[in-house]
């Protein structure tokens, strides 16, 4: 009887926990924020550019696009949820970066390190364009090779290209475990892979 | 439309006679006002404090790296451009601009003393000279209206994000004497406050304080009320998101503070509307 009770009692508390578990679930799931379809969509890296120059030019009217990266992981169509871009300023001789995400510029931040590159020529070609050239040579190799990925994929001009140093380019960075990474300079204006190389 | 608007001011102009006139060259300088959507702020005791995802992680962990290869491949010749660039013919324009203004404020200057002497209609005459004067500054208005138009377009077009802070009121406890305003881009302004200007808060007037442009992205404005030479400690912290392109104004209304400091301001803010009407 008192383990007939006992069980009854168990019963009840487990339904009554399994209601109340239920009844939490309907409320967080009420309670929970929409979740609307653009939010944290992986996006080229020109998505962003529009607001992070908007508050560049508000921060310095001689602001000009230097650098940009990834600032969430890639997915394989050269798309991530959020982008850095870093400006300059000649007349402030200061750097100032924007992390841009769905449109909104999430972080700002000087940069505490002197990094004076030129600024990237217009035109350049979205993510999405550098890193299909890329995969078409020696990305793609290189994933089926090692199990890679790819792990970073940043834009800037005057650096990596040796033969024509003031070109704008896009360069990827693979990694493997156990391998070095792999670099491959895409030109951002021809779509073209211009060097590879491991280090 | 705009013939019932300009039968409008006309049967109000004959009711108004004379005064019409002056009135009519203060309105060729009014600027419609919209209304806007004002929305209010909360001014916090405390600076929030908002997780700030890393940024540009590669460029930092790498940074001799990359610093290697610009410096590697750095060209040390640099040409520019120096020739000249054309003026901008609308800059041309605004002298022709003000040549009509100053010309059309002469007409309106004459017709206000022909008015002025004009004491009896006695005539059908007189009152077609006054229909012609009417139509005369109802052409006055137009023109005006157009070249505002064409100013607000030029300048208004190009707007950057921007921000406008005002004070109004004056606490009612506290004495005060200036106010500090600290963006999160580090810049800060202090604005003493006159006996002038505090003289315009008690009366119901408004005083500016800050105009700049700032980054559009939610951030936190510090405000400091100070009593003495320097701002006093108890701040209280606004977050605002400007909107791009935008100028927004925040009004801070110092009538509610007491002894608490500035965290009791009512803030409120809305978008200023640069719209041609």
């Amino acid at each position: 009887m008192r383990n007939g009770s006992g069980s009854t009692n168990t019963r009840h508390a487990s339904a009554l926990r399994g209601g109340t578990a239920a009844l939490a679930l309907i409320f967080a799931l009420a309670c929970a924020r929409p979740v609307a379809a653009s939010d944290d969509a992986p996006v080229g890296a020109r998505a962003g550019l529009e607001i992070a120059t908007a508050a560049a030019q508000s921060w310095a009217s001689d602001a000009v696009l230097i650098y940009l990266e990834n600032d969430e992981a890639l997915n394989p169509g050269g798309a991530a949820t959020r982008w850095g871009y870093l400006f300059y300023s000649a007349s402030g001789q200061k750097a100032r970066g924007y992390s841009v995400r769905d449109g909104h510029v999430v972080t700002a931040s000087n940069l505490d390190m002197k990094f004076e590159a030129p600024p990237v020529a217009a035109g350049w070609i979205d993510s999405d364009a550098a890193i299909a050239a890329a995969a078409n040579e020696a990305g793609k190799v290189f994933k089926q090779d090692a199990g890679g990925q790819l792990s970073a994929m940043l834009l800037m001009r005057g650096a990596f290209d040796e033969e024509h140093p003031d070109r704008t380019t896009w360069t990827l960075v693979y990694t493997a475990p156990n391998q070095p990474s792999l670099f491959v300079v895409v030109d951002a204006s021809a779509g073209k892979v211009r060097r590879t190389w491991r280090g | 439309m705009t013939t019932t608007h300009h039968a409008m001011s006309r049967t109000s102009a004959r009711a108004c006679g004379t005064a019409l006139l002056a009135a009519a060259t203060l309105a060729i300088t009014a600027i419609p006002a919209r209304a806007a959507t004002v929305t209010e702020v909360r001014v916090e005791r405390t600076r929030p404090q908002n997780d700030k995802p890393a940024t540009l992680r590669f460029l930092r962990e790498n940074r001799d790296f990359l610093r290697g290869e610009l410096d590697r491949l750095r060209e040390k010749r640099v040409q520019r451009d120096g020739g000249a660039t054309a003026i901008d013919p609308r800059f041309l324009a605004y002298r022709d601009m003000v040549a009509q203004v100053i010309t059309e404020r002469d007409s309106v200057t004459l017709a206000a003393a022909a008015q002025s002497q004009r004491e009896l209609l006695s005539s059908v005459t007189q009152l077609g000279d006054l229909e012609a004067q009417l139509d005369q500054l109802d052409r006055t208005l137009a023109a005006q209206r157009s070249r505002l138009g064409i100013l607000q377009n030029d300048f208004t077009g190009d707007q950057r994000t921007a921000l406008a802070i005002v004070l109004s009121g004056v606490p009612q406890t506290t004495p005060l004497s200036q106010v500090a305003i600290n963006l999160e881009d580090g810049s800060s302004v202090s604005v003493p406050l006159s006996d002038a200007q505090l003289d315009a808060l008690r009366k119901g007037g408004a005083v500016q304080v800050f105009h700049g442009y700032v980054e559009p992205r939610e951030q936190v404005i510090e405000v400091s009320l100070g009593t003495g030479q320097a701002a006093s400690a108890n701040a209280g912290y606004v977050t605002l998101e400007p909107a791009r392109d935008r100028l927004t104004l925040l009004r801070l209304d110092l009538s509610t503070v007491r002894d608490e400091g500035a965290a009791a301001i009512h803030a409120t803010t809305w978008l200023n509307d640069a719209r041609v009407p």
